[in-house]
């Protein structure tokens, strides 16, 4: 269930339009430690579907994603890997 | 993946978007890109066009400009910012520049050098090239 995962990082990019809120995450991942979970938040649907592709070239694990509808955003769970 | 040797020669908002997008992913990705910006592409990056958002622009410029729940960044924005994440170096053509007797600090500061084309190509031999 996506409410039990407990992010140590939130990530607001709500607002921002293609590539700012992956630009957003990987500055943040790549300074993060293995095991480090993150929400991603993002008013951008593109980068809804894009987030998941450079997660699987990356090596990094999508826990989840959410949509908060009435909100209009999503929260996307990520766990960096090694 | 030996990257993406990127020729920027359109002032073109549009055209300076994609190319700011797509360069600053694959560099924060570790993917090296070098660009060239030279001609309109090197203009765009006159700091008194961007102050004044000077751009020859379509119909989607406009619209990621006008939109109020967008908050666009600007190519010379991610330009910089994906310096700070990943392998990207930037180069201003030496021969638009003479024409128009300018120096680097004529432009935003994202530049690493100045170079012509045979310093450029040299970058690009073991790289994809790309032409905007």
């Amino acid at each position: 269930m996506s409410e039990a995962i407990q992010p140590d990082v939130t990530i607001d990019s709500r607002g921002a339009t293609c590539p700012g809120p992956l630009m957003d995450l990987i500055g943040k991942v790549k300074k993060a430690d293995p095991g480090t979970v993150f929400e991603l938040q993002t008013t951008d649907s593109s980068s809804k579907n894009d987030v998941p592709e450079w997660l699987e070239k990356a090596g990094h694990e999508l826990l989840d994603t959410v949509e908060h509808q009435e909100e209009g955003y999503w929260s996307i769970y990520i766990e960096k890997t090694e | 993946m030996p990257g993406y040797a990127i020729v920027l020669a359109s002032g073109k908002l549009e055209r300076l978007q994609a190319v700011g997008n797509i360069a600053s992913i694959a560099a924060a990705s570790e993917i090296p890109v070098d660009v060239f910006a030279t001609m309109d592409g090197l203009e765009a990056f006159d700091k008194d066009v961007i102050e004044g958002m000077d751009f020859e622009m379509g119909p989607v410029g406009r619209a990621m400009l006008e939109a109020e729940d967008m908050d666009m960044a600007l190519f010379d924005e991610n330009f910089a910012r994906a310096k700070e994440l990943g392998p990207i170096s930037l180069y201003a053509c030496e021969l638009s520049m003479d024409a128009l007797d300018k120096d680097l600090d004529d432009y935003a500061d994202v530049f690493d050098d100045v170079l012509g084309v045979a310093g450029f190509l040299g970058h690009a031999e073991d790289k994809q090239v790309m032409f905007v």
